[in-house]
């Protein structure tokens, strides 16, 4: 076939064909164009979406991170003497948690938060003050501008150094030397001996900073809080997190740390476990939905696109059905027309949808511009936008070209 | 040469009891009664009766358009009745060459693509396609048009461009259907003229004329007449 050039010789034919009738022609691209148009476009759009809120995700610390807090054991009522003596989440926790699973943790942090007055030469204000411990300061996605962060001793004892966010250290130095000078946390002097880089993002251009709040943090060592400002004998903590990247082992680390807060606490359910299953589930559907949304769109553009070109296609049959009988008498089979008829369709639909990919990404663009998230296209939205537009062009150019080339040659030469 | 039956190895056209139906029962059209005719190697046979008669219905048998109801049509040595449309495609292909009245060109292809076309269903490669066809136009005095489009021409070539695709895979009968019908007297002429040298170089032709003076130009005229051979005259 290739040595007569053959498919060549179609090729050509079916350009000439699609060239004689250019506003036919048009017409039924048209209808392709948009549903690979659509198809392309709602893809990246979500697309684009997913990796903005993704990188959201990341930066606030991401998924990666398993929270356990102490919730209220009594609702109403007295206590029982059970639940007077539990002890509360506490360091022990922390530690017996991590020795469950050491090689999954990459890291845990303790969190003790105080409210104090905090005071400074040049402000005097009631701040939440975060005793933070392990590797709370990696694990949020802090990092150290000025200064230096907390050393192991300074943990270990609870000394009284600080390191301030960017909104803290504005507003107890606006001078910008913060750096060693000190404050008064209650009734506490402390030493400022760092501070962090400012958290910035925005989810759209435009849009207020979302981590504004992170530069508020006063943190100092948790060990300090419990020992110097509200911390009571059995160390008790606010929070305890667990920072494991393979998220497949999440899930049965969560249920066996469970058991072992459940089983230290005397059996009291009085902590509360992040709901990882639910976390992966939400993360794993999330834009799916949107996906499919685009998809059906997509597809019934093309469904759509594709009846009007069965019918384009029957109605200039008609006008067809002699140059058919006149191939026929020449010697071409009906495999031959069938051939014929189904390489210009398949040109049509190659050439529309071509231009449907460009509209498509002009279309997101536009887009994702106008609500001021940065353009994320993959390889496989084009798979689907073309793939899909072939398949239909494909299956709605059987009908007409099956029923051009069951043309009796002798009734179709005699048509007028 | 023998005029009817008798089954000679250098017959290209032999039918025997050849009928066509239309329709089915109550409704029923004998387009065709049992025609017997031979058609020898190299000659020159016209198809003439007047319109109904059933002559274009044994023209589209012979030329392997239709299949006939009964009886039994052998083309150049080959069975027709019996076969798909695939193969008799292929048959038309390579057997048979068709001039008619309209021309019936491909508006929208070259003159020359037009002629290469019959040889594209056949399989010739390209290069040789073209020389093939390039030959033909020659043949047929009209090599200086092969890139021009048919609406370009005038009657008498495009039935001269007709001929050349008629014979682009050497056909074992060349079928012409009133050639001469839309043309005038002058270029009508032209055109007999060029089949006379086809004949006369050895083609075998079946003419299908209702015009007397067209069909003296042959050797045998054989008149079709409610679906029956009526008279057959002349002999080779």
């Amino acid at each position: 076939m290739t040595g007569s050039g053959a498919f060549r010789e179609r090729l050509l034919g079916a350009w000439v064909e699609l060239r004689e009738n250019l506003g036919r022609s048009v017409l039924q691209a048209v209808g392709v164009l948009l549903g690979v148009a659509s198809v392309l476009g709602g893809f990246s759009i979500s697309d684009s979406m997913r990796r903005q809120s993704d990188k959201m995700f990341v930066k606030m610390g991401g998924l990666d991170k398993l929270n356990i807090q102490p919730r209220a054991a009594i609702r109403e009522g007295q206590p029982t003497a059970l639940q007077q003596a539990n002890l509360g989440l506490r360091d022990a926790d922390a530690i017996g948690g991590e020795a469950l699973k050491s090689d999954a943790i990459q890291g845990v942090s303790r969190q003790k938060g105080a409210r104090a007055r905090v005071v400074s030469a040049y402000a005097d204000q009631d701040r939440s003050v975060s005793g933070i411990g392990g590797d709370y300061i990696p694990a949020n996605g802090y990092g150290i501008a000025q200064g230096r962060s907390f050393s192991n001793s300074e943990m270990e004892t609870g000394a009284p150094v600080v390191v301030l966010g960017t909104e803290a250290a504005n507003t107890f130095f606006p001078k910008g030397d913060a750096l060693g000078q000190s404050l008064k946390i209650g009734n506490l002097p402390v030493t400022v001996i760092g501070t962090f880089e400012e958290r910035v993002f925005r989810f759209q251009e435009g849009q207020g900073n979302q981590f504004w709040w992170r530069n508020r943090i006063i943190a100092v060592p948790a060990n300090l809080v419990q020992r110097r400002m509200n911390g009571d004998t059995y160390r008790r903590v606010d929070r305890v997190t667990f920072r494991i990247p393979d998220l497949s082992v999440m899930s049965g680390f969560a249920q066996q740390l469970k058991n072992l807060v459940t089983a230290n606490h005397r059996l009291q359910d009085d902590f509360r476990l992040d709901d990882v299953t639910a976390r992966v589930r939400r993360r794993q559907s999330q834009g799916s939905v949107y996906d499919l949304i685009f998809m059906l769109s997509g597809v019934l553009a093309l469904v759509g696109g594709g009846i009007v070109n069965v019918n384009i296609q029957m109605a200039s049959l008609k006008e067809r059905v002699r140059e058919v009988g006149v191939k026929m008498a020449i010697g071409a089979s009906g495999r031959e027309i069938f051939k014929g008829f189904m390489t210009e369709a398949l040109l049509l639909t190659a050439l529309g949808g071509f231009a449907g990919l460009i509209l498509g990404i002009g279309f997101s663009w536009i887009i994702t511009s106008s609500i001021g998230i940065p353009l994320f296209m993959t390889p496989a939205s084009f798979l689907w936008a073309y793939g899909l537009a072939a398949a239909f062009g494909f299956c709605f150019a059987l009908y007409p070209a099956w029923k051009a080339s069951r043309l009796s040659p002798m009734e179709a030469l005699r048509y007028e | 040469m023998k005029i009817i039956s008798g089954s000679s190895s250098s017959s290209i056209i032999q039918t025997q009891g050849l009928t066509k139906v239309y329709g089915a029962n109550g409704a029923a059209v004998h387009a065709l009664r049992g025609i017997d005719l031979t058609v020898e190697k190299g000659e020159f046979v016209a198809l003439i009766g007047p319109s109904g008669s059933g002559k274009s219905t044994l023209m589209a048998i012979l030329g392997c358009l239709d299949l006939p109801t009964e009886g039994t049509y052998t083309l150049d040595g080959r069975q027709v009745q019996g076969l798909t449309g695939g193969e008799l495609a292929r048959i038309r292909n390579e057997k048979v060459g068709f001039v008619f009245q309209s021309y019936n060109l491909l508006p929208k292809a070259s003159i020359v693509r037009n002629v290469e076309l019959p040889m594209l269903y056949a399989g010739v490669g390209r290069r040789e396609r073209r020389e093939r066809a390039l030959a033909l136009l020659e043949k047929v005095g009209i090599a200086d048009k092969a890139d021009k489009l048919p609406a370009t021409l005038s009657g008498g070539q495009k039935q001269r461009v007709a001929v050349a695709r008629a014979l682009a895979n050497e056909p074992a009968l060349l079928l012409a259907d009133e050639p001469t019908g839309a043309l005038d007297s002058r270029t009508g002429a032209e055109v007999l003229d060029l089949f006379r040298e086809l004949h006369q170089q050895g083609h075998t032709l079946l003419l299908v004329t209702h015009d007397p003076s067209i069909a003296a130009l042959a050797e045998r005229r054989v008149e079709i007449r409610d679906g029956l051979i009526a008279m057959i005259e002349g002999v080779a």
